[in-house]
């Protein structure tokens, strides 16, 4: 572009760490930026969209996704202060993007405003710690005991609620006292046996709910990768900012998924691995904000690594469905004689590929799966943990947890570990990734126990 | 008959007649305002909100451009609630001269309109959709102006001291005594009803039917040429500044940010017919062509509607052969007692926007004199009903407001915010006959929608508080109908189309607005 | 592993009720099928009930002056589907039906019924047939001509309408009793508003959100006591169309025992109640024989193979997947969804596998009639047709929906049927082109 250097001394593409003085819908510069708010030229009232809201639906505090979303964006003006609260409702779910029959880019429009809400309304201090799940693992792992009896302390919970707003009842993980990384790096190479040749690589996005809160994840994720054929490459990694980017904290949400995407395609990832090598995670929230959200919210498209990690990310069930289709995938799995109910995460819908789970999970002889229609338990991330939302939560996810009960299941298979979490808390019963059933059903299954690699 | 006595009639109810209405009735005159439609539903109503800095004119019309300026600061003060300090730019695109904007800008040091020349990455950041090869960028006080909420303020002002404002009372005479306008004689398009005003003077503020209106009282020497042009509404803003082009005046050079849209305007066709409102397809093509070398990419973005204005030109004994765009756009005041030996009736017609209240001083100066009597002007300092805090228009705010009641306000018009309680109090107030007149009112059913959502729902509120039957409110519920098309099925494309396929469906299918009881 | 493929026996774009129709019928009969949809669809929006013929255009009409529509029934309503087909179709030769032929018309309306009644809301039902149109009573309390409709309907069948209260709230934006009381009453019903607060929490309130609190028993308890004491004898009651989105069975019966009369309900603006029960009912069946869908997945092009079309490619989360198999059924919708499209240069195209249309206006020729009830040159516009609803320009593409061209659905009033009678169609195709049927596989689980 030419024309003269501006007053304040800046070229005209504003660089993507640093917020535009002028609009948070147009940081970044370039295309994509309209391309969501234009994408609300999409909108034709059909209210698709509020039917589908688990949050509009309980609360008359939101008034819908496409009230905040593109009808309110029509009056949203980047010199003018902020002059709405109710966007801070949406849960950031999701699924009104998803059920968009018009392509508007509802929830990416709400993350938007609720950036530009929190810059101008300021962020409390809440928001800062809970975005913050990296810092708070590495905090709490090494104390972990303590820490885990603090968080089960109802006295303490109930001053935190107080101090800073986080529900005494929030259905907060358990650190689990040790870091998936440092096994996998204590661990080394491949260990499985059997596979001649040359392996197919893959590097493996863990994310933080892995590294802190359930490590054995990780190491079932390992090995299963490791039975289909694959060697695991597990680079350094941290939080992807999702968090972050929920609570409208942009600019720490882009530091973070750039550093991220910076480390997947690095040395230690894609760097060091063959050509067209992929990038495979459990944790399907994590796996659409590399591959989408990172770059339509935080508007960093045309950042090279980000653009190649976001090219190169699956979401694990999406990657085995594939293989599955290609026969490459392994088909003697042991029969699982249980009944299984399956919920598939609103952001694991935000894929756009359907529910693959299922598709795997019928491979599995004997296990019977009970597929569940509600669309969403309330939790969305670090939603349901504040106080003046907790509540929402619940009431969101009632149904989900209804359909739960009359399904007669013993366990809930779900993509998401802060659904799992949520559903667990509601209803008791045990909730596992759906490549739990996978592992066990491939004899992958030794004692893994919790305290320990 | 009835009859009804004044100092003042104004025929005309655009923003010159309302302007006039006020600005005779602060001076204690007794005034009647009359419109054979509703207020506003004119020229007034049918341009791009643009309060012009003056700019425009600054090379080739400096007297107009320096009215433009001074006005501009005027109205700001005066009538703040209805202006958004949008700011504006002229910008030179790559199809324009880069040294017509040191003329621009020469100009406007001459004429006293505001001008400084901005860093191009500066008007860029500010609006990020113009074209990235722009040369150079002026900023200037442009701004726009909503002219309902206008006129509508004029009106209540003047009302409140005392004016008759009468909507939908067509002209069907005007009533000489030999050389000597003595009022006219209305009828009530309503009712039927036919109404005798007498008037010590009677202003002929018609704009582009002031020809006619003239010729009612039997003078055939006001020639005003009738220049259509076009506009088309953007779904949503794409700027929040005016942006007009660094260029002499021509088609399409000018995106208006108004309310909730962005107009592009506008083209200039002669017509002789002031009720034309054709919307000729080349002339869509054309605007959208010309809309894009500002916002490139135009063609890609909602357009939501197309409509016509016809602007009044007035020729003064010239022979027109130049297009109406370089006939002037000053305003002509029009004493009859001198030019046509008829006393009693003075026309105003000719002008722009941006200058009515001028235009208003100078008739009711006229007036005055006319009736002998000398009452100073004071609307360059009155505020209007409205804009006594001297706040301007922000949008965000309206959102706000909506936010404010969450849940105590039922919304009907979902795309303009519109709640039933402000459709309940227009209600309240009169002088409403359709649902179009709402429309004026609160922007019911101009947004991207156009009125598939809340046309129902307005009509339901109608029928329970306007006390009118059933047949009536589904004669509203079609004539609306028929209405909203009249502006969407020219400009129909992409998104809108969508739209308006899922609006035949709510109406024709779930609705069934076909087939209602006869 | 660029450009990977999922493989299945069919592919089914769009999840409007063409093409979960076409989806359900291909699964049933043991195909493996995947749908692919942009969003959800027409179901939400349309009033649930399913329109076969309501009026005839004017081509096929007795020759009547053309006029204004300024209300009632003209020469053009249709009262008995089964006769006034064959005069729809000896006057348009090219419409849908035509294509999809009266047999298919007959089973999907039949399959329809029972999906409805083997479907995840218990006891819930859809009545009627081709032999006779029900005038049913629209919001602004006019009639209107359907079909098949949900039991929850059927008391405001103006045949046997004498006496009925509408109720609404004020907070009830989408519904205005009083407007629809006096309209219905001048076509002879003795029809009077009835206002009652609802315990809304809220001044603004959509069906859905009354919809909710009537799936709640004690809610139903509490409104009934306080209608009962206003009602008048024999007097039936109407409220908006919104008894229950998750039992609207025991909602409706429920109410009826109390109030002691005939409940019905009325349908008025999106978002529709008992569309979005008719979407429960088709995508769960779906689930049950084993079909997927796959929503927020856009098709975005093919890649074809000569004249057969090989994968479809969608835009999912920023990455194209791409969906390979022997059929595709095209159920994408018209203008309303956008699949088909007309730009800002007057160009029209199919957006989805770019196939070619038919039904455009002639060059010069006016797309839009000024007058809104005009006739609309553009309106009639679909994807190009081989025979039957075979896409003409490839070998192995079913149209079924509104993607079709030569019907004006919203005012002929045969919309739902259209999209039924097509999809269905479109499956019984599929199956004998590409052999797809296998024995019924046994269904994947309960669904919940």
């Amino acid at each position: 572009m030419r024309g003269a250097v501006g007053a304040e001394g800046e070229d005209q593409l504003v660089s993507a760490t640093a917020d535009s003085p002028h609009d948070a819908l147009r940081v970044g510069g370039g295309p994509l930026d309209e391309l969501l708010r234009g994408s609300l030229d999409h909108c034709v009232k059909c209210t698709i969209c509020e039917t589908a809201c688990p949050v509009a639906a309980v609360t008359p505090l939101f008034p819908g996704p496409k009230y905040v979303g593109p009808q309110a964006e029509r009056f949203r003006v980047a010199r003018e202060p902020v002059a709405e609260w109710s966007v801070d409702y949406c849960s950031g779910c999701g699924i009104c993007s998803t059920v968009c029959p018009q392509g508007v880019k509802i929830a990416e429009l709400n993350a938007r405003a609720r950036a530009r809400l929190k810059r101008q309304r300021g962020v409390p201090l809440r928001d800062r710690i809970i975005t913050r799940p990296t810092l708070l693992g590495r905090l709490g792992t090494p104390l972990a005991p303590l820490a885990n009896a603090a968080l089960a302390s109802r006295p303490l919970r109930i001053l935190a609620e107080k101090t800073l707003g986080v529900h005494r009842d929030a259905p907060l993980p358990r650190f689990a006292g040790w870091r998936f990384s440092r096994w996998a790096r204590a661990r080394g190479g491949t260990l499985s046996p059997a596979r001649t040749g040359a392996r197919r690589q893959i590097v493996y996005f863990h994310g933080c709910g892995t590294e802190y809160y359930e490590p054995w994840e990780g190491r079932r994720m390992v090995e299963l990768l490791e039975h289909l054929g694959f060697e695991v490459l597990v680079p350094p990694q941290d939080c992807c900012g999702l968090p972050l980017q929920s609570s409208g904290l942009f600019p720490d949400a882009r530091r973070a998924v750039l550093r991220l995407a910076r480390s997947l395609a690095g040395p230690g990832g894609l760097a060091a691995a063959g050509e067209q090598t992929l990038i495979v995670g459990n944790a399907t929230s994590c796996t659409l904000m590399l591959k989408r959200e990172a770059l339509e919210i935080l508007g960093l498209a045309g950042n090279p690594e980000l653009e190649l990690v976001s090219q190169r990310t699956y979401d694990i069930c999406e990657l085995l469905l594939e293989l599955h289709h290609r026969g490459e995938l392994r088909t003697d799995l042991q029969p699982l004689e249980e009944t299984v109910a399956y919920h598939a995460p609103c952001q694991q819908q935000g894929h756009g590929i359907g529910k693959p789970a299922l598709e795997l999970l019928a491979l599995i002889p004997g296990l019977e799966v009970r597929e569940l229609s509600a669309r969403c338990c309330g939790i969305a991330g670090t939603y349901g943990l504040k106080a003046e939302k907790h509540q929402i939560a619940l009431d969101a996810g009632r149904e989900l947890f209804e359909q739960v009960e009359r399904s007669g299941a013993t366990s809930v298979a779900c993509d998401s570990d802060t659904c799992r979490w949520q559903i667990t808390r509601a209803t008791g019963r045990p909730a596992h990734h759906p490549i739990d059933y996978l592992y066990r059903a491939w004899g992958l299954e030794r004692s893994v126990a919790r305290n320990g690699p | 008959m009835v009859g009804l006595e004044c100092d003042l009639l104004v025929i005309g109810g655009g923003a010159t007649g309302a302007g006039v209405a006020w600005d005779a009735a602060l001076r204690g005159l007794e005034v009647v305002l009359v419109d054979r439609h509703d207020l506003a539903s004119g020229t007034s109503g049918r341009f791009h909100g643009l309060l012009h800095s003056g700019a425009r004119y600054a090379v080739k019309d400096p007297r107009a451009a320096r009215e433009c300026i001074s006005e501009n600061r005027v109205l700001r003060r005066v009538a703040a609630d209805c202006i958004e300090d949008t700011g504006g730019l002229f910008v030179t695109t790559p199809w324009d001269d880069p040294a017509y904007a040191d003329r621009l800008l020469e100009g406007c040091r001459q004429t006293g309109v505001d001008c400084e020349e901005l860093a191009v990455g500066r008007a860029l950041r500010q609006e990020p959709l113009l074209h990235p090869r722009i040369a150079r960028a002026l900023a200037v006080p442009d701004a726009s102006i909503d002219v309902w909420k206008l006129v509508g303020a004029l009106c209540r002002g003047a009302q409140q001291r005392g004016a008759r404002v009468l909507p939908y009372h067509a002209v069907v005479a005007i009533s000489r005594d030999g050389e000597e306008v003595r009022g006219a004689r209305l009828r009530d398009a309503r009712s039927g009803e036919e109404l005798e005003v007498r008037a010590r003077v009677t202003v002929n503020a018609a704009g582009a039917w002031a020809g006619q209106v003239a010729e009612l009282a039997g003078i055939d020497s006001v020639r005003v040429l009738p220049g259509r042009g076009i506009m088309i509404a953007m779904a949503h803003r794409l700027v929040n500044t005016v942006v007009n082009r660094c260029k002499p005046p021509a088609d399409g050079d000018i995106i208006v940010p108004i309310r909730t849209v962005s107009v592009i305007g506008t083209t200039d066709e002669h017509t002789e017919d002031p009720d034309d409102q054709r919307v000729p397809e080349q002339e869509v093509d054309a605007l959208l062509d010309d809309g894009e070398r500002l916002v490139p990419n135009l063609r890609e973005a909602r357009a939501l509607r197309v409509w016509t204005g016809v602007r009044p030109l007035f020729e003064d004994a010239k022979a027109a052969a130049t297009p109406t765009r370089d006939v002037t756009r000053a305003h002509a005041l029009l004493e009859h007692s001198e030019r046509d030996g008829v006393g009693g009736l003075i026309t105003i017609t000719g002008g722009k926007l941006t200058t009515f209240r001028l235009m208003a001083e100078e008739t009711v100066d006229a007036a005055c004199r006319a009736l002998g009597e000398a009452r100073p002007c004071t609307t360059a300092t009155e505020p209007l009903p409205g804009s006594e805090e001297q706040h301007s228009y922000r949008l965000s705010e309206r959102l706000g407001r909506k936010e404010g009641g969450l849940r105590e306000r039922q919304v009907v018009c979902e795309c303009e915010l519109v709640s039933r309680e402000q459709l309940e109090q227009q209600l309240a107030r009169g002088g409403v006959a359709s649902l179009d007149d709402l429309r004026r009112r609160l922007r019911l059913g101009m947004g991207p929608c156009q009125g598939g959502f809340c046309i129902y729902r307005a009509t339901g509120i109608l029928h329970e508080q306007g006390g009118i039957t059933a047949a009536e409110a589904d004669a509203a519920l079609l004539e609306f109908l028929d209405e909203r098309w009249k502006g969407s099925w020219p400009i129909l494309y992409g998104d809108q189309l969508r739209q308006a396929r899922l609006d035949e469906w709510i109406f024709q299918g779930v609705l069934d607005v076909a087939h209602l009881p006869a | 592993m660029s450009a990977a493929e999922l493989g299945y026996d069919a592919v089914v774009i769009g999840a409007g009720t063409a093409g979960l129709t076409a989806a359900c019928r291909l699964a049933e009969e043991g195909a493996r099928v995947c749908v692919l949809a942009k969003g959800i669809g027409c179901t939400h929006l349309a009033a649930g009930t399913v329109d076969v013929l309501g009026y005839l255009p004017e081509a096929a009409a007795e020759p009547a002056p053309r006029q204004r529509p300024t209300g009632g029934p003209t020469a053009a309503l249709v009262r008995e589907p089964a006769a006034a087909l064959p005069r729809l179709l000896a006057a348009l030769p090219e419409h849908p039906y035509a294509r999809t032929g009266r047999a298919a018309l007959e089973e999907a309306l039949a399959w329809l019924a029972r999906t409805v009644l083997a479907g995840p809301l218990p006891g819930y039902r859809y009545l009627g047939g081709l032999e006779r149109n029900r005038l049913l009573p629209t919001a602004l309390g006019g009639l209107r001509p359907s079909a098949l409709i949900p039991e929850t309907f059927a008391a405001g069948d103006a045949s046997a309408l004498r006496r009925v209260a509408i109720v609404g709230s004020p907070a009830l934006r989408d519904f205005h009793p009083r407007l629809c009381a006096e309209n219905l009453r001048r076509t002879g019903v003795q029809a009077r508003p009835l206002s009652v607060p609802l315990e809304f929490d809220r001044a603004d309130a959509s069906t859905l959100t009354l919809a909710r609190r009537l799936d709640d028993r004690a809610f139903r308890a509490r409104l009934c006591a306080e209608l009962t004491p206003l009602l008048r004898d024999e007097e039936q009651v109407a409220l908006p169309a919104a008894l229950g989105l998750r039992d609207p069975h025991a909602v409706w019966s429920d109410l009826e025992r109390r109030l002691g009369r005939a409940v019905f309900e009325i349908p008025t603006l999106p978002p529709s109640v008992p569309g979005m029960r008719l979407f429960e009912i088709l995508s769960s069946a779906l689930r049950r024989a084993g079909g997927r869908l796959a929503l927020g997945a856009e098709v975005i092009g093919a890649q074809r193979r000569g004249a057969r079309v090989h994968s479809v490619s969608v835009r999912a989360a920023g990455h194209e997947r791409r969906y390979a198999a022997e059929v595709f059924v095209l159920a994408s919708g018209g203008l309303a969804s956008g699949a088909i499209e007309l730009d800002s240069r007057w160009r029209a195209s199919e957006r989805v596998l770019g196939l070619a249309l038919e039904g455009l206006p002639s060059a010069g020729e006016r797309r839009f009639s000024p007058d809104y009830f005009g006739e609309h040159p553009f309106a009639r516009v679909g994807v190009a047709l081989g025979p039957q609803l075979w896409a003409r320009e490839v070998e192995n593409v079913l149209v079924a929906g509104a993607a079709l061209p030569g019907a004006l659905p919203w005012r002929e009033g045969s919309g739902e049927g259209i999209a039924l009678a097509s999809g269905y169609r479109a499956a019984q195709l599929a199956i004998e082109a590409a052999g797809l049927a296998r024995p019924a596989r046994s269904p994947a689980g309960a669904v919940l």
